[in-house]
């Protein structure tokens, strides 16, 4: 029987292709990339290559004299100099804030994928219904939540948790919680998605092998929901290290991040070669971080 | 997500892995080489070159770039002006309320004013220091002074003579307000001055200031003695380090756009930079707050009606601002959107509407209440770019 | 094993070395899915429970396996109550249906994770050892997705032997493989069963797979079990129409009780009086009672008419062969008989004998002593269609 087996899993034929349909083959899998490839190609990379020259622009340069390619590489010395505190702070917001969607969207998507039973789809639907409304009236509504006399910051008071005169608004708490709030969603699709697909058999062959519930969470069930975990902190991370508009709405000054700077940089102060620079600066802090962590998560070894 | 070398084992660095690196470095020089195409040449333009043809005479059509709730909405029992406009002229609008920020505005048209383009636009309505920089770059066709009579005989006073547009050859006031201090008078008592907003230790937290860079540095420049009309780069610094000062005291809470109205009412903060209208608006809701005139002035601005370059329905954008101008037309819009009129003959053409508003400084203003009022000097594009970006540094905390 | 079959018929308050199920009930929602079950499993028995599909045999390994709480009821291993046992302290290891093998973990560290779970010290050799048992040594590396169906099934079991549990829980362990290698698996497990000596309750609907398997049959239906025994016990001996059908095949013909004679019941069968010994009669034999009469269709012999059969007994005459299929070994025929019920009989292909056509006259006889007698109030076609069940 084993000889059976083994002629099953090594018995690959060699059956060689009939040469004259490959070349054939090949060409189609270009032409099938050609559209896409175009679209990337003017939607996707000129732009990028317009913000790389941007960024190394003259520095004297001006929207009324135009401003020329100049290697200007101190633009970006320049731009770390002066922002590199928002810079620091989006990131550590955005690490926050993605740890904290991280623990409250595993234990929704565990809930909606396990426990939710025959309601799962309408919890499904209630996770994506703030997308529903505008992300900008989303957040004002945060404001109304968290108002210096709302009940929330009431509460807080009553329980000693903030100061008598002590308030949410324009803290640091209530741009990481609005960034959570806002970003829940990538967090949650993502995890459900990888958790919703594991056997629950699996969960009850662990318990059968002696794992106690929590043993069982961390040996299978975190595991196999890995590649979720992966795609929803990065999801979530990365939209929410270059968001303004929590920082904008629920933050003071103090807390502004570099999606803020970036954007005065723009629009405001009409600073190309600096925004530009901060942009490609935060482009690739990001990239070399998502690299190493899909390395690190080791997500292509799952599965 | 990571590239995974899927190379058959066994041929060591094969040809195909030195044919990968051949390609990734011949992309990478490629690509620097034609980085240098991408630069930006000056943007400005001469309008006496760069227009269209204009269309109006065979299509009677309009296309308006306005504020959003900047007009009198049409309601089932009466027209609106708009609906009036095209009644009495058969022109039809398009009229969108896509502006909701200068700065903003400005980087969605700048490729296309810059380059000699057309936006599909043949009116739009932006604040006069945007309204100030487009003209300086040539983006904004003039108008024909014989088409807009209305315009030259009723503009009111203190919009005349602008720095930027001596004549109003290239723009009209849509509406203008004051900025000036508010505060809700449930939570305290009153604030006289800009300089008691941002330093006075009750208020700590509990104020916003605008993120109009123009408006918040006009009071400062008063605060520290200067004109904000005309002023030095000294000036400018001991004006730029006093509010510094406030920020890192941590007196500010916010530099806002119009959100400020509702962190107001809502007693988030007592007391405020703000806008005339906005503050008319509130008190329909919420009787507590006030406006003050504070010690130092009131700046008043104004949002203007620009034709850019390249629009085709010029002759029409003419009849618009004329119809505008029309005292009663003007009256029925100042009646809903509270801000100050600037069209003389206005108040008289009111007081069929509601007469409750005639007497309202905060939408027509005596010339005694507009004596003390201040604008901001025209900067050009490189004082533009250094007070601009140090203002946001500092607002950046 | 007749003890076994009575043991729970006896109160269960005193120590039993094996697996005791008392009165062990399931209620879903709606149904019960096992009502008030008895059950002993001696250790060291490759038992078997048997039946269609929704008959409660999988909700009885459950709640033995911890993952189901019983409705009411006590489960007791080696006379200890293990009732609310949490799954993860009990002596119980399960082979899953699909296996449910950690797909992200490879073979060795699959069947390591009980041991590791238990802190054992030596994993590594008694991993090796168990691979070597079921002949997976060299694929210790692999992840389950890059075997076989076979090697999988093989993978679970060691997964869960390795733990030495007191009772080894197999949910139709093989349901998932083609014929060929199920046949295959099955003599292995058995083989493996002898060789480690452990307690295996195995559930199937598969009938030639529990025969082939098991020491002890149980035959579940419907939530209760209907007999219980050897597999030739069962086979020869069915108390009820249920084990009579879904175990192999049985003619049922329909007569009525003529009373008793020394150690046989007479039962007039359309006309033809048949004895049937007492121990096979399952009615409670009064005369003039109702009752089946089942005879194996391999047990019924046909011949030309009026030709002298060799085994007397009950011999019926006027049948007439309505459909013959050949199947090499045998030859199955359907012959219709005067009171319109078609009897089936499997003929031995010995070659002494010519075979009949369809539309011959013939005669057909059993021994007594092979027939059973069952009650009449149970359905005559209960446990047929079992294929259909199954699938």
């Amino acid at each position: 029987m084993t000889a059976a087996v083994v002629a099953e899993t090594t018995g690959a034929s060699p059956h060689p292709e009939p040469q004259e349909h490959s070349p054939k083959r090949k060409l189609t899998g270009y032409w099938l990339l050609l559209p896409g490839g175009l679209w990337l190609i003017v939607f996707f990379v000129l732009p990028l290559y317009s913000l790389v020259a941007t960024s190394l622009y003259d520095p004297d340069g001006s929207v009324l004299q135009g401003y020329d390619m100049t290697w200007a590489f101190s633009n970006y010395w320049h731009a770390l100099q002066d922002y590199w505190s928002p810079l620091v702070r989006s990131l550590v917001y955005g690490a926050v804030a993605t740890f904290i969607c991280l623990v409250l969207g595993y234990l929704l998507a565990y809930a909606i994928a396990f426990k939710s039973g025959r309601w799962k789809n309408l919890m499904l639907v209630l996770v994506i219904a703030p997308f529903f409304t505008s992300f900008l009236v989303r957040t004002l509504s945060w404001k109304l939540l968290l108002r210096d006399d709302g009940f929330i910051v009431n509460t807080l008071q009553f329980l000693h948790i903030v100061g008598a005169d002590g308030r949410l608004l324009a803290t640091p708490v209530a741009v990481i919680a609005g960034l959570v709030y806002n970003f829940l969603p990538f967090m949650v699709l993502p995890l459900f998605a990888s958790i919703d697909k594991i056997d629950h058999r699996l969960i009850e062959a662990s318990s059968d092998l002696y794992s106690r519930p929590a043993v069982g969470f961390f040996k299978v069930t975190w595991p196999l929901s890995l590649p979720g975990v992966v795609s929803g902190t990065l999801l979530t991370f990365i939209p929410a290290v270059g968001d303004y508009i929590n920082a904008q709405l629920l933050g003071s000054p103090k807390q502004r991040m570099i999606g803020n700077v970036i954007q005065d940089l723009f629009t405001k102060a009409n600073d190309y070669p600096a925004a530009g620079a901060l942009s490609v600066i935060l482009m690739l802090l990001i990239l070399v971080m998502v690299l190493f962590y899909v390395r690190r998560a080791g997500t292509e070894d799952l599965l | 997500m990571v590239g995974r070398n899927t190379g058959s084992a066994g041929a060591g660095p094969s040809r195909r892995t030195f044919l990968k690196a051949g390609g990734v470095a011949a992309f990478g020089v490629g690509s620097l080489a034609v980085l240098p195409l991408f630069g930006s040449p000056s943007q400005v333009q001469d309008p006496a070159k760069c227009f269209a043809d204009d269309l109006s005479s065979t299509q009677k059509k309009l296309v308006v770039s306005n504020w959003p709730a900047y007009i009198d909405p049409a309601t089932k029992k009466q027209k609106n002006t708009l609906q009036d406009f095209e009644a009495a002229t058969g022109v039809s609008v398009d009229y969108t309320d896509d502006v909701s920020d200068n700065a903003e505005f400005f980087a969605k048209v700048r490729n296309q004013l810059g380059g000699c383009e057309p936006i599909g636009r043949d009116l739009m309505v932006l604040t006069d220091w945007m309204a100030a920089k487009m003209i300086g770059l040539g983006w904004v066709q003039p108008i024909d002074a014989d088409k807009v009579p209305n315009l030259h005989k009723n503009l009111i006073k203190p919009l005349q003579g602008r720095s930027w547009d001596k004549d109003r050859n290239f723009s009209a006031p849509w509406q203008s307000g004051l900025t000036g201090i508010a505060y809700n008078s449930k939570l305290i008592k009153g604030v006289g001055s800009f300089q008691e907003l941002i330093t006075k230790p009750e208020l700590k937290g509990k104020i916003t200031l605008l993120s109009e860079m123009r408006d918040t540095m006009a009071f400062m420049l008063k605060v520290v003695g200067a004109d904000p009309d005309k002023f030095t780069d000294a000036e400018w610094e001991k004006a730029i380090e006093e509010l510094h000062k406030a920020v890192r005291a941590g007196q500010v809470r916010a530099f806002t756009g119009n959100e400020y109205i509702q962190d107001l009412t809502a007693g988030n903060i007592v007391a405020c930079e703000a806008w005339s209208g906005d503050v008319i608006q509130a008190q329909y809701d919420n009787p507590n707050i006030k406006f003050v005139v504070p010690e130092e002035g009131l700046s008043l601005w104004s949002d203007n009606m620009l034709v850019p370059n390249k629009a085709t329905h010029e002759g029409n954008a003419e009849k618009w601002i004329d119809y505008y101008y029309e005292p009663e037309v003007a009256a029925k819009l100042a009646a809903w959107v509270n801000y100050i009129c600037p069209v003389e003959g206005a108040r008289d053409e009111m007081v069929k509407i509601d007469d409750t508003l005639v007497d309202n400084p905060l939408i027509f203003p005596s010339e005694e209440d507009l004596k003390n009022t201040f604008d901001f000097m025209v900067l050009d594009e490189k004082q533009s770019q250094k007070y601009e970006g140090e203002f946001s540094d500092v607002t950046g905390g | 094993m007749s003890q076994v079959a009575e043991a729970p018929t006896r109160s269960g308050v005193e120590s039993y070395e094996g697996l005791r199920l008392r009165s062990l009930t399931k209620q879903f929602a709606a149904f019960t899915a096992v009502k008030s079950l008895d059950l002993d499993v001696p250790t060291g028995s490759f038992f078997a429970l048997l039946g269609p599909s929704g008959c409660g045999k999988t909700t009885t390994l459950r709640m033995v396996a911890g993952l189901e709480t019983p409705t009411s009821g006590t489960i007791t291993l080696s006379g200890k109550d293990i009732t609310w046992e949490k799954p993860y302290r009990r002596p119980v290891n399960t082979v899953f249906q699909n296996y449910a093998l950690f797909p992200h973990l490879d073979i060795y560290e699959n069947v390591a994770f009980g041991l590791r779970r238990r802190k054992s010290k030596e994993v590594d050799k008694a991993v090796r050892e168990m691979l070597d048992l079921v002949e997976l040594d060299t694929q210790a590396r692999k992840k389950p997705a890059q075997l076989s169906g076979g090697q999988q099934q093989r993978v679970a079991l060691a997964r869960a032997l390795i733990n030495s549990p007191e009772v080894l829980l197999l949910d139709e362990p093989l349901g998932a493989l083609d014929l060929k290698l199920r046949r295959a698996m099955q003599i292995e497990i058995k083989r493996i069963q002898t060789e480690v000596g452990l307690t295996f309750v195995h559930v199937t609907h598969d009938q030639e797979e529990a025969m082939t398997m098991a020491d002890t049959i149980a035959v579940m239906n419907a939530g209760v079990i209907e007999q219980m025994g050897a597999p030739a016990e069962l086979y020869d001996n069915p108390q009820t129409t249920f084990v009579a059908n879904f175990l192999g095949q049985s003619n049922l013909i329909e007569g009525t009780v003529r009373g008793r004679e020394g150690d046989v019941v007479k039962v007039d069968m359309q006309g033809t009086i048949a004895s049937i010994p007492t121990e096979r009669a399952h009615v409670s034999g009064t005369d003039g009672e109702l009752g089946w009469v089942g005879i194996r269709p391999e047990k019924v012999l046909i011949a030309e008419v009026g030709e002298s059969l060799d085994a007397p007994g009950s011999s019926i005459p006027g049948g007439v062969v309505s459909d013959v299929s050949f199947v090499g070994v045998s030859t199955q025929y359907l012959v219709r008989m005067p009171w319109g019920q078609e009897i089936q009989v499997f003929e031995q292909n010995t070659g002494r004998r010519r075979l009949f056509r369809q539309g011959e006259s013939v005669d057909i006889s059993w021994r007594p002593e092979y027939s059973f007698l069952l009650d009449h109030n149970q359905d005559a076609t209960a446990g047929v269609d079992k294929e259909d069940a199954a699938s």
